[in-house]
């Protein structure tokens, strides 16, 4: 969703789903380019009809400009996560495995601790941290998703 | 000279036409009351915040401007919550302008402060904390925009004392701009309007539906053209009520849990039904899987959320309703439908004599007495309960803005506050209150602010020494299980009224025309106390989760 950033509008938005009683998942809201404008990426889960209903009542919000459903077909989705995975002479290596088979990167490390850190769509990150689990995450901080439409490569492309 | 956010509030107000407040002081309101003494707006002291917000809402009820109060901070904003919420949800037109503590101190739980814009966030349709002084006129300018723009609704500014004290030097004169909201329009209005006059000159048992957003469009007129072009029957959801008047006899009244039989009775056998300016409140369709079973329904409204949210319907149109029923007239033809209209006069006939049955004629006589000797220009204002639906099926409303009540919310209390904000308004009409006693007292301290005004408002409260709504239902559907209705009458209205300075009199229903004449005679304003007896219900009612046709007439078997 675009909206006008102005003091409140996030209250505003989160109390639409509260209301119409939906748990919101995740959300992570930026300026844009223009300043006044920020883009909140929100993921709550919904059948088409709660989805349909839910765009109206956003819509309806005097700050909010625009609000885009987008599937994962046809948008670019991305997700920042930070693992602190223990380390422990018996994961040691299990967990310098994934890293690399997963293409993560090491963002900190200490002898019995590191933190680890990876960017990628829903669907490689919950692969990778199911993989992380049984190996040991202490904590775990998410972004959430944010999104933007796919480029249509072809004019005439069905998308 | 140097101008204060005070003088920039008030000269933004006086912009947008207001000319009239309905308010309660506090210390945090002092410099805006300061200013206003210097302004030809004028602040009408009520006795309490909620009927501030409720007088404001009478007065946009009345006249179709924006109703603006002012309250302090903390309590007083506080108290002004149920009057938003009774606006909004009847989608009045509402600026509640709130006093704040001095921006240093929010959030520290200072004395008389709150969270108004957190408190009010689901009830209003938008509001401001302002911070800066630069930005009351714009963001002021914006309120009134949004409270009276598409699906009007109320918008609280929150206005904390160092701001409005601070002083100002620039001349912001430009207007802000808004992102509009996209409505439909030009080729898409037409190409779905073409569609509705295609199905609605097919259809064989047509019923127009019209909520209260056609007065709020200002479409009264255009929708009175279309039913008259087409002869189309009509009914009315609550809150439409007296927003066409169709010498024709299209109008069968209107529908939901507590409407009329005739109107519940056409909508079941409808086959199209054009629904403008309506939600389909569970009021009006009460069994949502039973109301209308044979009809295809098309709904024109300016607010999206209202489509397809309690029904489906089956063709949408998100615009402007003047707008597309203008487009929709032409393309109607003129029908006969004699199957249909036979059809309706024979359940009118059936339903008649029943009604000449029951024994609410007396109150029905009453109220058409008060409208026969007051004029047929009157306002009425109803209360909540039992003495609504009396009002609501006996007042003969034949303008859009002739008959007030809470609709969405249910307020009790609502008619006394709206009535005083009604006749500041119009003050060229007479205007009613009907109320029970329960009603009554909630806001029976605004009896000091009528008298002190000397305003005209005539209160006719039908005591029954009941909450009779409740009553009835515990009566029919709680095994006449009695708990926390009845009032008593130790409290004396008549002596009441009269204590606070106000010509009272008793009545029986059988005998008021000599007080009716009183009250009308009178020049200010007058109480007649009507002995009504608690056995005295309304007739007929759905029960709880019945459907449209489900209306009883007595004690369910």
């Amino acid at each position: 969703m675009l909206v006008r950033n102005r003091s409140g509008v996030l209250s505003r938005v989160a109390g639409v789903f509260g209301r119409l009683g939906y748990n919101i998942e995740s959300l992570c809201v930026a300026e844009t380019i223009n300043s006044r404008i920020s883009r909140i990426t929100l993921v709550s889960r919904a059948n088409a009809d709660f989805t349909d209903k839910i765009k109206k009542h956003l819509d309806r919000l005097v700050d909010v400009i625009e609000v885009t459903e987008l599937k994962q077909e046809h948008s670019i989705q991305r997700e920042t996560i930070l693992m602190a995975v223990t380390l422990t002479p018996d994961n040691r290596r299990d967990v310098m495995q994934a890293v690399d088979m997963y293409g993560c990167k090491i963002v900190s490390i200490r002898d019995d601790y590191c933190i680890i850190e990876n960017v990628a769509n829903r669907g490689e990150t919950q692969t990778i941290l199911n993989y992380f689990k049984p190996l040991g995450i202490e904590e775990l901080a998410r972004t959430g998703l944010i999104a933007l439409r796919q480029i249509q490569q072809d004019a005439g492309e069905e998308q | 000279m140097n101008k204060t956010g005070a003088d920039i509030i008030l000269e933004t107000l006086a912009r947008e036409g207001v000319e009239v407040v309905f308010g309660y002081p506090g210390t945090n309101c002092l410099p805006i009351l300061d200013r206003m003494s210097d302004s030809p707006i004028k602040h009408y002291l009520v006795r309490h915040e909620q009927a501030a917000a409720h007088a404001a809402d009478g007065y946009a009820r009345a006249t179709g401007k924006t109703g603006v109060c002012l309250s302090t901070s903390g309590p007083g904003a506080t108290n002004m919550v149920t009057g938003i919420a009774t606006a909004y949800m009847d989608s009045t037109p509402l600026v509640a302008l709130t006093a704040q503590v001095t921006s240093d101190l929010l959030g520290s739980d200072a004395f008389q402060e709150t969270d108004i814009i957190g408190i009010t966030m689901p009830i209003t349709k938008h509001s401001f904390l302002i911070s800066r002084v630069e930005k009351i006129e714009s963001k002021l300018q914006e309120a009134f925009e949004i409270a009276r723009s598409g699906r009007p609704g109320p918008v609280v500014v929150d206005l904390p004392i160092d701001v409005v004290t601070a002083q100002y030097e620039g001349t912001v004169k430009k207007k802000p701009t808004f992102a509009k909201k996209k409505a439909a329009r030009g080729r898409e209005i037409e190409t779905k309007v073409r569609e509705i006059a295609r199905r609605l000159n097919e259809a064989e048992r047509p019923i127009i539906m019209i909520g209260g957003g056609i007065k709020l469009a200002d479409a009264c007129m255009p929708v009175s053209e279309l039913i008259e072009k087409g002869r189309l029957p009509f009914v009315t959801t609550m809150m439409g009520i007296g927003s066409v008047h169709s010498p024709n006899g299209f109008n069968l009244g209107f529908i939901g849990t507590h409407g009329s039989e005739l109107a519940n009775r056409a909508v079941h056998q409808a086959d199209f039904i054009l629904a403008v300016g309506t939600r389909f409140s569970d009021r009006s369709t009460s069994k949502i899987e039973q109301f209308a079973p044979l009809a295809t329904i098309a709904q024109i409204d300016i607010d999206a959320t209202s489509i397809g949210k309690n029904i489906k319907s089956d063709i949408a149109l998100v615009a402007d309703i003047a707008e597309a029923v203008r487009g929709l007239t032409p393309l109607i033809e003129k029908k006969q439908r004699s199957a249909w209209m036979d059809r309706i006069a024979t359940e009118r006939a059936q339903i008649e004599e029943k009604h000449l049955s029951n024994g609410f004629g007396q109150v029905a006589s009453f109220i058409g007495a008060v409208q026969g000797i007051m004029g047929e220009d009157a306002i009425a204002v109803a209360d909540v309960g039992l003495n609504q639906i009396w009002t609501l099926r006996s007042w003969r409303s034949n303008t859009p803005r002739g008959l007030l009540t809470s609709g969405g919310m249910g307020t009790m209390g609502f008619s006394l506050p709206a009535a005083m904000g009604a006749t500041v308004g119009s003050p060229d009409r007479a205007v009613i209150v009907f109320t029970g006693d329960g009603g009554f007292f909630m806001n029976i301290q605004e009896l000091a602010t009528i008298s002190y005004y000397n305003l005209p408002v005539k209160v006719i409260v039908f005591n029954n020494g009941h909450l009779g709504m409740i009553r009835q239902f515990q009566d029919l559907f709680y095994d006449a299980r009695f708990n926390a209705c009845k009032l008593g009458d130790k409290a004396d209205i008549t002596a009441i009224g009269q204590g606070f300075g106000i010509p009272s009199e008793k009545v029986t229903l059988a005998d008021a025309i000599t007080a009716i004449e009183r009250m009308k005679q009178a020049a200010g304003p007058y109480l007649l106390e009507v002995f009504v007896d608690p056995d005295n219900y309304v007739y007929p009612i759905i029960p709880p989760g019945g459907s449209n046709i489900e209306m009883i007439y007595g004690r369910p078997k």
